[in-house]
């Protein structure tokens, strides 16, 4: 099938919407739209051309019971058996939020506050996620714990090393400026006034240098970890 | 307080499909279990989070009832709905909603039922073929035919 033809791919995306595709079609076309983003915004127009139908059908309150059972699924998909530090300080909770960061934020948020009447942990607003060349994320940038404040940590215990040390860098448009040494132990804290930060978009990076920090003012060792501002912080 | 609306109009959406509770607490879980997994594959650019989240809850209820040999029979049809919205009915999609009654309102009757039938109730082609005693060629035309109207109409 020609997948380029425009009137083929306004049906396809309207035929997903509308449900009209049979299921193995379906889960089809939703691997091919991953990877097609313009074709991902038509499905996402039609989507909100036909949900005012939904609108106006009757709203049911939702028992919590079905929270608990979304919990207990995702726990035992995400979770390893015995978090060192509870869900807070698990890495693949890190790696699973990794993957979902960015504008997925705003689904989570919904999704964590859809339940109401229910005490929930406190959800840490991420500021950025810096992750390694790996792609495994090593740093977190979260609001907090004062207004206009931002806490960065290491997402686990980096290696002990008393002739290095990790410096944190805002970099604007390609500029880097130096905003702070890093405490790599698992549980340390680096508190910085979140006005420093670069805008949504731009960089933070992390590169090792000096027990002091770089005296040049740029980074003189190499880039362990980066990623990109999500938002700006409250 | 927009989040609760949401969970409760997605519950609402999910019973509409599977017709009746508890089947509609397991396609929520699913649901969600879904919004989590995905949740990378969602990007504002592409449309609003209601409409991302509606379109997985509509797919998992549709799949729910596919997986499950026959339907309820008791569901008032899709036409009723739409009446309920033209009493006047608020909500806070009421501006879009209207415009879409109208563009619905323009496509001929055997068609619009159609389309309702899929998006309203997530029937099959085959079970509306059934429905409305054609070939399922008929309602694939149908639909097609309605969907490029419905863009024209909508977007004009």
């Amino acid at each position: 099938m020609r997948y380029d033809d425009p009137e083929l791919r306004e049906l396809l995306a309207a035929e997903y919407v509308l449900g009209t595709m049979p299921s193995r079609s379906r889960r089809r076309f939703e691997r091919l739209i991953a990877g097609d983003p313009a074709h991902a915004r038509v499905v996402g127009a039609w989507a909100d051309r036909l949900v005012p139908l939904d609108t106006a059908t009757p709203a049911e309150e939702p028992p919590a019971r079905v929270w608990r059972m979304v919990e207990a699924r995702i726990d035992r998909a995400a979770a390893p058996p015995a978090p060192a530090h509870g869900w807070f300080g698990s890495l693949e909770f890190w790696r699973g939020l990794a993957v979902a960061a960015g504008a997925a934020a705003a689904a989570l948020i919904i999704y964590v506050a859809a339940f109401p009447g229910r005490t929930v942990l406190p959800v840490p607003t991420v500021v950025a996620v810096l992750a390694d060349q790996s792609g495994d994320p090593s740093w977190i940038a979260v609001a907090g714990p004062q207004r206009g404040e931002v806490s960065v940590s290491a997402v686990r215990a980096q290696a002990e090393d008393t002739r290095h040390s990790f410096e944190l860098w805002g970099i604007t448009g390609g500029a880097p400026r130096p905003l702070g040494l890093l405490r790599p132990q698992s549980g340390s804290v680096a508190i910085i006034p979140a006005a420093q930060l670069p805008p949504p978009g731009d960089l933070l990076a992390v590169s090792l240098e000096p027990p002091e920090g770089s005296s040049t003012g740029l980074p003189t060792g190499p880039v362990l970890s980066r990623g990109k501002v999500l938002l700006t912080p409250p | 307080m927009l989040y609760t609306q949401t969970a409760a109009r997605l519950f609402g959406v999910a019973v509409r499909i599977v017709g009746q509770r508890e089947e509609a607490e397991e396609v929520l879980q699913e649901s969600f279990v879904a919004v989590w997994q995905r949740a990378g594959d969602y990007d504002a650019a592409r449309g609003s989070a209601t409409g991302w989240l509606t379109t997985i809850v509509r797919h998992c209820a549709i799949d729910h009832v596919r997986r499950r040999a026959g339907r309820p029979e008791s569901r008032s049809a899709p036409e009723d709905l739409l009446l309920k919205f033209a009493a006047g009915e608020r909500t806070d999609r009421g501006a879009e909603l209207s415009v879409l009654q109208r563009c619905l309102g323009e496509l001929d009757e055997q068609p619009r039922r159609a389309v309702l039938l899929a998006y309203v109730y997530g029937f099959t082609r085959e079970e509306i073929a059934t429905g409305c005693a054609v070939p399922v060629g008929t309602i694939k035309s149908w639909i097609r035919r309605s969907i490029e109207r419905l863009k024209r109409c909508l977007d004009g």
